[in-house]
């Protein structure tokens, strides 16, 4: 713990280097049932993205406070209170979002990136980075989402974000669970190969943490 | 036991910030929330109704094949009846496919709308498509029956790879026409076919 922090490393590290869903292989289930399209990817990400930033603030904040015996209980309560309040003010506020989400929103509280993130980096750092790691996670798990929903909705419904492109369904499996898997699987492999490829790294994907 | 206090007042104490913050939240949005859903769900019974110039009204419950109680609605416009419309659902392949069914006063099929389902994507949601569910315009009661035949279009022609959907939703309207028939067709000829039937 540094007095030092290097944002951009933070940022990087949660788009690229340690990308929840491609490179922790964390959250996969959502990252299956809800990439049957863009939008709903799109949407999940967005929720996500805040209840990580709202997460990781109050953790980073409360980390003097909270005894390290109950900590994980004391994490759980603090990410399902966050994942109550937004569920709440979207269907306020946002209904065509939450008759879309509805069903999605609570499973949050279960997302094992969003206890990861709280344990492994908001407890041991000051506000802000806490928040700059949130928010890098969070648009990971988006952008990841945003993927395999562009690749998923493209081949499996020949469209994207409910719009026609194609015309016909060249894969009908790929919107099925079963494809959900397939596409994770290929891009993981695709991304593996790209960093060793060009970037001379090692790879990853599950296993590292 | 120094520690055990300690450990019980610092979760207790997230406990009760978590349990306000929640309430309060619940406080200021769940008025939106209700006025939001009700407004919804007028404007769908509306849509079903366009011609009605009268507030719907509910007219009562029924209990479908599957056992669960439905609500059904009058239309009227300067009190007279335009169209009847229930709340249904049909037993899909994964889920409870709910719908709107509206009636005109010949106990003719209105307008279908599906509310929500959870089947599959690309198989079960296609009787969402007009192509499917458009179908159902027009028809009586005795129409009103699942065929695998092209051909026939006087019935209704299930969408092949979704049988199991295509066949919840027939039941759903079926059960729902049913009903309303029950209740209001008394003395239309058109109705007393169907009821034989």
């Amino acid at each position: 713990m540094s007095n030092e922090v290097n944002y951009g490393s933070i940022i990087k590290n949660g788009i690229f280097g340690e990308n929840p869903v491609f490179r922790l292989a964390l959250s996969l289930c959502p990252a299956v049932a809800v990439t049957s399209g863009v939008k709903n990817g799109f949407l999940m990400g967005v929720a996500v993205f805040f209840v990580m930033i709202m997460v990781n603030a109050t953790v980073s904040l409360l980390r003097k406070f909270i005894n390290p015996k109950v900590r994980i209980p004391s994490y759980m309560f603090i990410i399902a209170t966050w994942v109550t309040v937004t569920d709440l003010v979207m269907a306020a506020y946002a209904r065509d979002v939450y008759k879309q989400m509805g069903l999605y929103i609570m499973l949050i509280v279960a997302f094992a990136i969003v206890l990861s993130r709280a344990e492994m980096f908001a407890s041991k750092n000051k506000l802000l980075p806490a928040i700059v790691d949130g928010a890098a996670m969070g648009m990971g798990f988006l952008l990841a989402l945003v993927l395999l929903g562009i690749f998923r909705e493209l081949l499996g419904k020949g469209s994207l974000w409910g719009y026609q492109i194609l015309g016909s369904k060249p894969l009908l499996i790929m919107i099925l669970p079963t494809g959900g898997f397939f596409a994770m699987g290929l891009m993981m492999g695709w991304l593996n190969w790209i960093d060793r490829k060009f970037f001379g790294g090692t790879g990853g994907g599950g296993g590292a943490h | 036991m120094k520690d055990m206090i300690r450990i019980t007042v610092s979760l207790v104490a997230i406990f009760i910030a978590a349990g306000l913050i929640m309430g309060v939240t619940y406080k200021y949005t769940s008025p939106v929330r209700f006025i939001a859903e009700k407004k919804e769900k007028e404007e769908a019974l509306k849509a079903m109704a366009p011609d009605a110039t009268d507030p719907i009204k509910p007219a009562g419950n029924w209990i479908s094949s599957h056992g669960k109680p439905y609500e059904y609605y009058l239309a009227t416009s300067s009190g007279k009846p335009v169209a009847y419309i229930s709340s249904t659902a049909g037993k899909g392949y994964s889920s409870y496919i709910a719908m709107l069914v509206s009636l005109d006063t010949d106990l003719k099929i209105k307008d279908v709308k599906i509310l929500h389902h959870g089947e599959t994507p690309g198989l079960g949601d296609q009787v969402e498509d007009v192509s499917f569910i458009g179908q159902f315009k027009g028809k009586n009661l005795s129409q009103i029956e699942l065929t695998k035949d092209a051909t026939k279009t006087e019935k209704i022609i299930a969408i092949s790879g979704a049988t199991i959907s295509s066949r919840a939703v027939t039941n759903g309207v079926k059960d729902a026409v049913q009903t309303l028939v029950d209740k209001y067709g008394a003395g239309i000829k058109t109705a007393a076919q169907g009821v034989a039937k």
